[in-house]
């Protein structure tokens, strides 16, 4: 099930909890109309997204990871945001060489006023991916089974 | 876990445009869910109470709620589970509607999305673990930093409410902005008149203590349990034996001391009180200007103080406080004009500022309330008035209106025709912002009464002409250009942050924009509170204000703080840093980064570790992100939750 | 090499006050050297520090914090023990640095190519320019230049760069930082399918292990591996190739302004996997946008673990 086959991508979204997701929610209060093909993670802060968890969902199979924080010097924990920068823009410059095209891969600023903001920056990513299409996928014949044992485990 | 999901339909607001339905029947199938079904409003109190049936009847020991966002009902929801005997932490939100039902109207989408959704809460929760909070107890106290009119008022209201306040102003009297000024618009009373009662309340307050010539050093602590070391500047003078008779002042030989108070119209003593008034009336002695200090010479005053209150070798000291609550209140600065080169950028004499306007109309300023302009001390016949300099201009990086300058002008204009009858007064300006109690019919009177020329335009130079000044302007009303010969320029300067308020926001761990005003936790709901806990905003720290919108955000401020206080215990939120004791290497990577200090080394058995300090992480988890071995783990958000929100989405 | 009997002296003059030298000595075969521990003046004598000497010794210092230890350094482990001391995972009054001037060590995969499995080494002698292998009675002659490990071809700190005692005289060296990431360049101008698909080929040979994390010097978690851990569980125990691939994406990320270089997880490869290239990587980026290279300056801040608020070199993309 996970996506709409044909219509919709893989994307995955690390949003803080002070600033962008909050910008997302004024987006639907504002009833300001995006793509289906985004889901969602809260994290307390950007400066909580280690560049790590981005990787492992794009190796997981992920088309595209948006991360959005505060605006620089706005940062709810002052400054998470600033560190997650420098993080997160070593992540955009590495993805190249293990061959994932760096604009799976963005990273903003919105605030828990900008719904408007929230709106384009998800309809331009969300398009930004779709003209990239779908990534490449790492299969192998065990990753189904595997993950019917990781449930059965749980 | 037992997992029981409720999909919310919301009215219609999510099951318009989402088969809530489904959504639970696809829950269902989800890895440790039992039981999945749709309900009409969640929140309400059927809604609450059909969750805790569940909860009973299926021994549901973990709940997801598909419904709103959590920022809205996330404490109700928590709050259920506990009546229902669970942990308030063993709960998911999904949010489908603000980010599903409310932005799209694809059914199909709408409703796979939220299947989706829940399933990374299901997958989220099997990972939550019942988390408590301590209870931690507060220092009934507050410190109120800066002493203008709101600090004035939030520490009298605090100190009233049966609080020890610490009132901290960093000049050597309180009275901040207020007391330079005349007058106060739209009354047109005596600013000195107003305050100066409230400051000698403040002196005589038993619960307060005022450090005055004082700054915040160091922020540490957390709300209910703050530790702020503050520095006492050196004013070469122990303010225990000064009695503030002025001898000192009187006798002191060096007279080029720059004088701040009078907005540099005149120059001052060496040593000096900055005005009568001045609470604490205590004398402060400006290195650089004086001769025992810089020539080892002279030293007049200490001969002359009666008390031997002068010490030329004094040094700056610094004090401890501790606090359970801090209120902001460090007000405004004045824009710094003379990037304004159409203005004479600072060359002319005769153009000054709106506040050293107020210091020349001041009975107690260097002319003693008369008007004399600077170059020769002549009575100016023609004032003109310029307004938003440095307000509503981008070209300068201050597109906000400062609020405040509109109304002062007028009353500029008023109190110059009653100082010098046979003057006319002529004031450019854009708009005319006078909304407020009595504050329109005030500029008319001005303009109607007092027959100021308001002309609506830009002024595009100042140029001289003999001893006068031509103003050059443009007059958009008449489609005209306009030329006027001035005696003297006022400059309405806009206001801005004060001086050094970033240095204080991050200290006190604030956010600020980006004019280096505080932000207030929520522009509507919050005003006053940040998004620290126990921080306070009043006054222009905030934002421009007028002297009632500062004495009142002064008591709002001051009615948080004795909310705060009106319980003995605080609650901690278990959302913190925790380390793993044995996967720890010591390597201090996380004590690095923390922004709070929350973080500590400790020794344990021969070996270094780290060491979070429950109450003083903020739950940021930076240090989580930092540390390379997955030693320190936020609560709630540890790796292995937000790995298998990733995991429950990106199925390969 | 003209400074081994200098540096032996030093090493004599000090020991006494340490607990112990970390050097190099001959190996299983000649061709091999292998770390040496000099506790007496006996073992001195078979100090060896020659082109055979690649290890990274520096790998050793943590585990033996609070001993009294002494390190002979090439120029790039001096840079590995510069970063432990400002990682502050060591001690600086108790490590005592021995450099000199390093000619460049060999890449024993690169012998192996040139002379195939040779069975037996009877003898090797190294010169300057040559390699002199005579294994199972025939002799190979290697130009040095052919057998050179990469990372000494570009080298840029031929000599210690931290170091209380220094044998001979110091090298210089003409390579450029540029020099150093030709391979990077290259290997990034490549289409996105072509690399994507040769990690997917390189990572499934990995088997997991881990002798690259245990010859790395920075690599201080050991035991506290995420790698090898349930709590936090980034890796799955499974032989996937994208667990392994995440697993060298970790490694880089955890090395990211702390990687000094030194090569020693790829030469610990058995597999050959060229890892070195996503620790290059990220070197290149963090010296573009934070213009910082790990192990110079033992007083700086790794940049990730800093921050600025206006960053200069980092800019706002148009969203």
């Amino acid at each position: 099930m996970p996506i709409l086959e044909g219509k919709e991508l893989r994307i995955v979204g690390f949003l803080c909890n002070w600033c962008s997701y909050g910008g997302a929610d004024t987006a639907g209060v504002g009833r300001f109309k995006q793509p289906t093909d985004l889901r969602v993670i809260k994290v307390p802060c950007s400066g909580r997204i280690d560049p790590l968890f981005i990787v492992k969902t794009l190796l997981a199979g992920a088309d595209g990871v948006l991360v959005s924080g505060c605006h620089p010097r706005d940062c709810h924990y002052t400054e998470g945001n600033f560190y997650a920068r420098r993080r997160l823009e070593m992540l955009k410059r590495f993805l190249p060489i293990m061959g994932i095209d760096a604009k799976r891969f963005e990273y903003t600023w919105v605030s828990a006023s900008e719904g408007q903001r929230w709106q384009e920056v998800v309809t331009k990513f969300t398009e930004q991916i779709h003209e990239l299409g779908a990534a490449p996928k790492i299969v192998g014949a065990e990753a189904e089974e595997t993950l019917k044992l990781m449930e059965a485990a749980l | 876990m037992k997992i029981g999901v409720f999909v919310c339909h919301c009215g219609t607001n999510i099951e318009g445009t989402v088969d809530t339905a489904a959504v639970a029947a696809a829950s269902r199938e989800f890895p440790g869910v039992v039981f999945a079904t749709d309900t009409m409003y969640a929140c309400s109190e059927p809604g609450q109470d059909g969750i805790i049936e569940a909860i009973k009847e299926h021994k549901l020991d973990g709940v997801v709620v598909a419904s709103c966002t959590p920022r809205m009902h996330e404490p109700t929801f928590r709050r259920t589970l506990e009546r229902a005997g669970l942990n308030r932490y063993l709960f998911e939100m999904a949010n489908i509607r603000e980010h599903v039902s409310w932005i799209g109207k694809d059914r199909e989408a709408n409703t796979n999305k939220s299947a989706d959704l829940v399933r990374m809460a299901a997958a989220k929760l099997l990972k939550n673990r019942p988390l408590f909070s301590k209870q931690f107890p507060v220092n009934k106290s507050v410190m109120v930093v800066g002493g203008g009119v709101a600090g004035i008022q939030a520490a009298l209201d605090c100190a009233n409410g049966g609080l020890k306040v610490v009132l901290v102003e960093k000049d050597t009297t309180i009275g901040g902005k207020m007391a330079k000024l005349d007058k106060t618009f739209p009354t047109v009373d005596c600013s000195s008149c107003v305050l100066g009662p409230l400051m000698v309340d403040v002196a005589q307050h038993p619960n307060i203590n005022l450090h005055a010539y004082s700054e915040i050093e160091e922020v540490n602590g957390y709300v209910g349990n703050f530790e702020i070391k503050v520095k006492k500047k050196a004013s070469y003078v122990d303010w225990d034996a000064c009695t503030g008779c002025g001898l000192c002042v009187e006798k002191c030989p060096s007279r080029k001391a720059t004088d701040f108070f009078n907005e540099k119209l005149a120059t001052t003593k060496a040593i000096n009180i900055p005005f009568p008034q001045a609470i604490p009336k205590k004398a402060k002695i400006d290195p650089d200007f004086c001769m025992k200090i810089q020539k080892d010479k002279c030293g007049v005053c200490a001969k002359v103080c009666p008390s031997e209150a002068i010490d030329f070798t004094q040094k700056d000291e610094f004090i401890t406080e501790n606090v359970g609550a801090v209120v902001a209140a460090t007000g405004f600065d004045l824009f710094d004009w003379t990037v304004y080169g159409q203005y004479g950028g600072g060359k002319y004499p005769d153009v000054i500022t709106s506040l050293q306007y107020e210091r020349m109309l001041s009975a107690s300023g260097p002319s003693e309330g008369h008007i004399k302009r600077p170059s020769d001390g002549k009575e100016p016949k023609n004032v003109v008035f310029i307004q938003c300099v440095g307000s509503r201009d981008k070209s300068v990086g201050r597109p906000y209106c400062s609020g405040f300058c509109c109304m002062y002008t007028a009353k500029q204009t008023i109190l110059t025709k009653d100082h010098i009858p046979d003057s006319q007064s002529h004031v450019f300006y854009m708009d005319i912002r006078s909304p407020g109690k009595l504050y329109d019919e005030f500029t008319r009177r001005a303009m109607e009464e007092y027959g100021a020329n308001y002309i609506r335009g830009r002024v595009s130079m100042i140029y001289p002409k003999g001893d006068n000044l031509v103003v050059r302007g443009a007059d958009t009303l008449m489609g005209a250009q306009v030329e006027i010969d001035a005696d003297l320029v006022v400059l309405a300067v806009g206001a801005e942050a004060s001086v050094g308020a970033t240095d204080l926001a991050k200290k006190l761990r604030i956010s600020y924009d980006a004019y280096g005003f505080f932000m207030e936790g929520h522009p509507k709901l919050k005003p006053v509170e940040t998004n620290t806990a126990g921080v306070y905003l009043a006054g222009a720290c905030q934002g421009p204000k007028d002297i009632p919108a500062s004495v009142a955000q002064g008591s709002a401020a001051a009615s948080k703080v004795l909310g705060l206080f009106s319980q003995d215990m605080l609650a901690s939120d278990p959302q913190v840093s925790v380390v793993d004791i044995k996967r720890c290497i010591g390597c201090g990577k996380c004590i690095q980064t923390c922004p709070f200090g929350a973080i500590k080394e400790i020794d344990f058995r021969g070996m270094k570790k780290a060491d979070v300090i429950e109450t003083i992480c903020q739950g940021c988890g930076i240090c989580t992100s930092t540390c390379p071995q997955g030693a320190v783990q936020l609560q709630h958000f540890t790796d292995n939750q937000i790995l298998a929100e990733v995991n429950a989405i990106c199925r390969f | 090499m003209q400074n081994l009997e200098d540096l032996k002296e030093q090493v004599r003059k000090a020991l006494p006050e340490l607990d112990v030298v970390i050097g190099w000595t001959g190996g299983y075969d000649p061709l091999h050297a292998t770390p040496h521990f000099i506790r007496r003046d006996e073992d001195i004598d078979k100090l060896q520090v020659n082109a055979l000497c690649v290890h990274n010794l520096a790998t050793y210092l943590p585990s033996m914090r609070g001993k009294k230890v002494g390190i002979i350094v090439k120029g790039c482990d001096s840079r590995s023990v510069v970063e432990l001391l400002q990682e502050k995972l060591i001690d600086r009054e108790d490590v005592t640095i021995f450099g000199f001037g390093c000619t460049g060590v060999v890449d024993q995969t690169k012998i192996r190519r040139i002379v195939g499995d040779v069975g037996n080494i009877d003898s090797c002698e190294v010169s300057g320019s040559e390699v002199k292998v005579s294994a199972s009675g025939t002799e190979h002659k290697l130009a040095m230049s052919d057998v050179l490990s990469e990372k000494c071809a570009t080298c840029r700190y031929p000599n210690a760069v931290l170091s209380d005692h220094f044998a001979g005289a110091e090298i210089t060296s003409t390579a450029t930082f540029e020099d150093g990431y030709k391979d990077v360049v290259e290997f990034e101008e490549k289409p996105e399918e072509e690399k994507f698909g040769f990690w997917l080929k390189e990572m499934d040979r990995c088997i997991r292990c881990y002798a690259c994390r245990n010859a790395c010097p920075m690599c201080v978690c050991r035991d506290h591996c995420v790698a090898q851990s349930r709590d936090p569980h980034w890796l799955s125990q499974e032989a996937h190739v994208r667990d392994k691939w995440m697993f060298q994406v970790i490694h880089a990320y955890h090395l990211a302004g702390r990687c000094t270089e030194c090569g020693e997880c790829q030469r610990a490869c058995p597999v050959d996997i060229p890892i070195l290239l996503f620790k290059k990587k990220m070197n290149k980026e963090i010296k573009e946008v934070f213009d910082y290279e790990a192990g110079i300056n033992p007083d700086a801040t790794p940049p990730l673990m800093t921050f600025k608020a206006e960053e200069d070199k980092i800019t706002e993309r148009k969203w």
